[in-house]
């Protein structure tokens, strides 16, 4: 169970998915997935509506039945196993309790229904009632209850009977955003005392991060980038996870070589990227953060480090966020980018001034493939 | 009909709702309570004078003729062939009842789980049915079962039977008839609550382990339970005075109360017993709506909606 702590521990894989499809006529909603989730791990599923994160979901929890593939769970065929015997727990996005039971009548279905002991049943149930604080609520009908408490009561019986999995489907979409940021701390702390694996969807970026261990970005019924959320945002492994994850500027130049080029007639140095040759065209890719924005004269008083990029543009908008600044910013070419810091750092210019828009080439990613579609933001203005 | 029960509960409901905590706390004025109550005068008037009045002068005709005293209620329980009316009327409104909701159940279902273009078609079937004239429709199981008539032709014909069955002027068809014409007073309450069950709910119950079967009973029949109630109520009560069908239908030895209490004033001209028969099934039903009115708040599709 401490096992789930360590990151250096090699889990084993508890789930695997393997070329797992799901074809709705000619539309593929799910298309050759294969993923392994490890025992005891917190995984999120992130995308779009319509990206094929909750068939996949449906279909580990045995409501839809793929097209082909496989789902394994400890090696062993899940696939043609009803949901009724797959012992994994599920919690929905509208709670769905059953309004006809109270609470503890709802949090004991399930050991109702496997047929424990009375006396069981009732620690079982008082247990998880103190483990989601409701034990004051116990006897109340979930139409009594508010969506924060519904909830947990959802949580609670989707435990009560130790599935190894427990599925969770935008379980706080319906809750306004500080009872959501509330269940979210629970929900990690919960999942650290159990060690059980949790398998999550959502489509709230930020939902995902503060949560998982690791992220399956889905898109168009694919996962187009697995992995911790660090990962994810700082070295996106394609322009679409770059522009879906969080702000992203995308500057397209043609490569001198593999570790230069110019954008705009201006020479930048790049990553060395392997297979980027002279004449191609490719993206760089720079996180508004990791970008700054100086006047005229910062630029000259403060000479440009070794490893760093300039080039020139004009200011559009500057932003004051509280916290942080933005400045958008666009180049001689019109590329419009967009700059962020701290407010304490202070940004100094007015719209209309030339600035010199700098980052480190460590950075800044390198794409040499990516479609027009991946550039517009997906999802989830931030 | 289902409309006029639950706005009956409503306002029910609503009346004991603003009554309770008005009790405990503050009590406005008498005066104010009962500000434009005047507009129900209309109303009052029509309801008092097109029906209490003629209920209360037919509940006293069963009190005071042929002579005051309750002896007309004494002979309706004392004598057999009277009781025999009784039991004829509660059996086969008992047995109408629960054939209606045997067949009605699975069509609910159905109209609730086929995509909605065919569950529509479904429901107006079901609707056709009911609005087709009452005559016309128990005529026709009149062809149907008569000696003479289709099924038993066709059952003499591929050699089932040999001589033609007596499913007509008898209670057998008269229980035939009206599971017939009721069956719409079932599926329309039951679909209405199938169609307000969160199918989620009931995913949510196999996620937790229960099987299909164990699901139905646990889950989805305790969902539907007021809907089947209320379907199931008012069949009963709309079969307790149902006139046409059995008159129809059913034989001249077998009667059922309505049946008994249109003999006695037309044949016999002895309105005080057709009186007290009648008070007695009123009673009947006012019973079995307070039962409904005790039990329907706990209905939990009703209430979360």
């Amino acid at each position: 169970m401490s096992a789930v702590m360590k990151d250096d521990t090699r889990a084993r894989p508890l789930v695997s998915l393997r070329n797992l499809n799901k074809h709705y006529g000619d539309f593929a909603a799910v298309d050759n997935i294969d993923l392994e989730i490890q025992d005891g791990e917190f995984l999120t599923f992130l995308g779009s509506s319509g990206s094929g994160k909750s068939t996949t979901l449906s279909m580990l929890a045995g409501f839809e039945t793929p097209s082909s593939g496989e789902i394994l769970v400890d090696g062993q065929s899940l696939v043609n196993v009803p949901p009724h015997k797959r012992d994994i727990g599920m919690v929905f996005q509208r709670y769905s309790l059953f309004p006809h039971l109270s609470v503890r009548d709802n949090i004991a279905f399930p050991l109702a229904i496997r047929k424990q002991g009375a006396a069981e049943t009732a620690r079982r149930v008082d247990a998880m009632l103190k483990l989601v604080r409701l034990e004051a609520f116990a006897h109340r009908r979930p139409a009594q209850l508010s969506g924060g408490q519904q909830q947990r009561v959802a949580i609670a019986r989707a435990l009560v009977y130790e599935p190894r999995i427990l599925l969770m489907d935008e379980p706080l979409g319906a809750l306004d955003k500080k009872l959501r940021e509330d269940l979210q701390d629970e929900l990690r702390q919960l999942h650290r005392r159990l060690g059980i694996t949790i398998v999550y969807v959502t489509h709230d970026q930020e939902e995902a991060m503060r949560l998982s261990q690791r992220i399956a970005i889905f898109s168009h019924g694919r996962i187009v980038g697995l992995g911790s959320g660090y990962d994810l945002y700082q070295n996106p492994p394609n322009a679409f996870v770059a522009s879906f994850l969080g702000n992203s500027n995308f500057l397209r130049f043609t490569a001198d070589g593999n570790d230069a080029g110019r954008f705009e007639g201006q020479a930048v140095a790049v990553r060395p990227t392997p297979g980027l040759a002279a004449g191609q065209e490719a993206l760089i890719m720079v996180r508004p953060e990791k970008a700054l924005a100086l006047t005229v004269e910062q630029a000259t008083r403060e000479p440009l480090p070794a490893g760093w990029n300039e080039v020139g543009a004009t200011v559009t908008e500057l932003l004051f966020l509280g916290e942080s600044q933005t400045c958008h910013v666009a180049t001689q070419g019109g590329t419009p980018l967009t700059v962020k810091a701290l407010s304490a750092a202070g940004m100094p210019m007015q719209p209309g001034q030339p600035v010199r828009v700098r980052w480190a080439v460590a950075d800044a990613c390198i794409y040499t493939e990516w479609a027009k579609s991946d550039l517009s933001k997906g999802a989830g203005a931030h | 009909m289902k409309v006029a029960i639950n706005a009956l509960h409503t306002a029910q409901g609503a009346a004991a709702g603003s009554g309770v905590p008005g009790a405990t706390t503050r009590r406005p004025p008498l005066r104010q309570r009962w500000r434009g109550s005047r507009n129900l005068l209309p109303a009052l008037l029509f309801l008092g004078l097109f029906f209490f009045a003629p209920l209360i002068g037919l509940l006293l005709r069963g009190v005071l003729e042929p002579v005051p005293g309750m002896g007309n209620y004494a002979q309706l329980f004392a004598n057999s062939a009277y009781a025999r009316v009784l039991f004829n009327t509660f059996s086969v409104a008992g047995l109408v009842t629960l054939i209606s909701v045997l067949l009605g159940f699975p069509l609910a279902w159905a109209i609730t789980l086929v995509p909605k273009g065919w569950g529509r078609w479904l429901l107006n079937i079901v609707l056709l049915s009911m609005w087709t004239s009452l005559l016309a429709r128990t005529y026709s199981w009149l062809v149907l079962l008569q000696a003479s008539g289709v099924i038993n032709k066709a059952l003499m014909a591929i050699g089932v039977i040999d001589a033609p069955l007596e499913m007509v002027h008898n209670l057998t068809g008269v229980v035939i008839g009206m599971s017939y014409i009721m069956i719409p007073f079932i599926v329309l309450p039951l679909q209405a609550t199938m169609q307000a069950i969160d199918p989620m709910v009931l995913q949510a119950g196999s996620i937790c382990g229960a099987s299909p079967w164990t699901n139905f009973v646990r889950v989805f029949l305790p969902l539907c339970r007021s809907g089947l109630f209320s379907g199931a109520l008012m069949v009963f009560v709309m079969s307790l005075g149902y006139y046409v069908t059995p008159a129809l239908l059913g034989g001249a030895q077998n009667m059922m109360l309505p049946e008994f209490i249109v003999q006695q004033v037309q044949s016999f001209l002895n309105w005080g017993l057709a009186s007290a028969a009648a008070a007695l099934l009123v009673a009947i039903t006012l019973v079995l709506f307070y039962f409904y009115l005790k039990l329907q708040p706990e209905s939990p599709v009703g209430n979360a909606r």
